[in-house]
């Protein structure tokens, strides 16, 4: 095998390209998800079927299709009925929704996981149910689920490279790319293969520490 | 009110490897990497390689394509057919080796491929170009070819030729590892702002949809492509400038660079074809015509 360092050397500006759009879409995916991920399981809660049976159907359907196949339609289907967002919108919204289908079930395990003896507390106090969410329920489930919060981001870190599907150039698509033209391989896909790591640990540590934030 | 704080504490302190062990490990598996990469070994580089006489006790060779009609693609049957799978399929039985099996990939990973031992031939009908000279060694052309655009039904922005592409200032799509790449870059495109597709079915839908104003491919696909369309339609046929010169592509088999005698009997069995007039009875199905019959020779299009 060889190795050759003037490879990398003319790889790297197409390395960074690559690098800011998988932090883009790696933070804008994650912003959706953990936000749309929140309002489902709210929703989830409303005590009626007709918002948790359509709610119920649409997060199913979503979580139990594959990214890729999602990110196709979004792509090549919409347009047909005039619907044309860039590849880069469509990626983070695909990824974003895809994801929020998880993390609603985070979020639910959290709130499930508040004692009862919390609920019961808010409702002698005659807090208003808006109160008894914001400032009871809702800051004791979100810092029992950052961790889990965390390993998706990881996970989500390893799905962006399906968005070269969708014509967009994150890391992996600019290393094809780059390979496909000058006919080296070795060079680039292990440039972004470290990058993958060192993201995913650097990412790591941010999580933990904002874990320990929220515990004191 | 926080959560209990003891339980939290005690599972971040099991949870995940320590900042040194995963370190460790890492390195331990960089290590294991650099030992299991032995050498593929690329056939005997000596004396013109022999593979034929591989092929021929086996009986089958793998022909590598990248589904682009007409060129190579597997048809409703799923037959391989296409001009460059036939026109194979005739000189390898003339070869010795009666059966063909095809191994589809993507256009940008065929010469990989084939320097990877995935398929002994790239049977795509791909261009010949100085680039692709380097990295494989070509038979001679067994058609020329021009290019043209794929644009939105009446060519509103008046595409026809890279120079509009970059006056007009249109957004412009192309294939992965076509050839069009250089040409639009060679007219003053900027090669960040071309929009990579993986075919050119995705080059015609993103013509439609209005990410691009325009897909570059040779006259064939893309004509062949937009005859689906509705509301797409191809420019004439134009000679791209390559070096200041006007230039006709010729497209050909790709073969690994030791295997020389193997490309030379090729080429020996389709100077035949060329001669007897067969060569176009067997592409012509394919939409090829007398126009597209070449005696381009591979050394000229690698450029000495």
């Amino acid at each position: 095998m060889k190795w050759d360092w003037s490879a990398v050397s003319d790889f790297m500006p197409h390395f960074w390209d690559g690098l800011l759009v998988t932090l883009q879409i790696l933070v804008l995916g994650s912003l959706i998800s953990f936000a749309l991920g929140l309002v489902w399981a709210l929703l989830m809660r409303v005590p009626t079927r007709w918002v948790t049976w359509p709610v119920g159907a649409v997060t199913e359907f979503v979580r139990n299709t594959p990214l890729l196949v999602q990110l196709f339609f979004l792509f090549y289907v919409l347009p047909e009925w005039g619907v044309t967002f860039s590849a880069l919108t469509t990626g983070v919204f695909a990824i974003g929704l895809h994801y929020s289908t998880y993390t609603m079930q985070v979020y639910r395990a959290g709130i499930e996981a508040v004692p009862v003896g919390q609920w019961e507390a808010a409702t002698a106090l005659n807090l208003p149910l808006r109160r008894t969410w914001t400032a009871v329920i809702l800051p004791q489930a979100v810092r029992r689920v950052v961790p889990a919060l965390g390993n998706y981001v990881i996970s989500m870190l390893k799905d962006t490279p399906l968005l070269m599907a969708i014509t967009v150039l994150e890391m992996l698509g600019e290393a094809r790319l780059f390979s496909q033209q000058n006919f080296q391989f070795t060079e680039p896909l292990t440039v972004i293969g470290f990058a993958f790591i060192v993201i995913s640990y650097l990412a790591s540590l941010a999580l933990r520490a904002l874990e320990r934030r929220l515990v004191h | 009110m926080a959560p209990p704080l003891q339980p939290l504490r005690r599972f971040r302190e099991t949870s995940g490897p320590s900042r040194r062990s995963l370190l460790a490990g890492v390195a331990a598996l960089g290590a294991l990497g650099a030992a299991g990469c032995s050498r593929v070994p690329t056939a005997a580089a000596t004396g013109g390689g022999d593979l034929l006489s591989r092929l021929r006790a086996a009986g089958v060779v793998r022909l590598g394509i990248a589904g682009e009609i007409p060129f190579g693609y597997i048809d409703r049957n799923g037959d391989l057919t296409g001009e460059a799978p036939e026109l194979a399929k005739v000189i390898f039985k003339r070869l010795g080796v009666d059966r063909v099996q095809p191994v589809p990939t993507e256009f940008g990973s065929l010469i990989p491929g084939l320097n990877s031992q995935q398929f002994d031939v790239v049977a795509a009908g791909m261009y010949v170009n100085p680039e692709r000279c380097e990295q494989v060694i070509f038979s001679d052309p067994d058609y020329q070819m021009l290019d043209s655009f794929i644009v939105r039904k009446g060519n509103p922005l008046g595409l026809r030729s890279y120079q509009d592409v970059v006056e007009k200032k249109a957004k412009f799509a192309t294939g992965t590892g076509y050839a069009e790449i250089a040409y639009a870059v060679e007219a003053g495109y900027k090669e960040g702002d071309i929009l990579i597709v993986p075919d050119q079915v995705a080059g015609l839908n993103a013509v439609e949809a209005g990410r691009a104003d325009v897909f570059a491919g040779t006259a064939l696909t893309t004509r062949e492509v937009v005859k689906k369309s509705r509301k797409a339609e191809v420019t004439e046929p134009f000679k791209p400038i390559v070096g200041g010169e006007p230039h006709v592509d010729g497209g050909a088999f790709a073969f690994r660079p030791t295997e020389t005698n193997l490309r030379d009997a090729f080429n020996t069995e389709l100077r035949k074809l060329k001669k007897s007039g067969e060569l176009l009875r067997i592409l012509k199905p394919f939409g090829f015509t007398e126009d597209e019959m070449t005696d381009l020779t591979a050394k000229e299009l690698c450029g000495g």
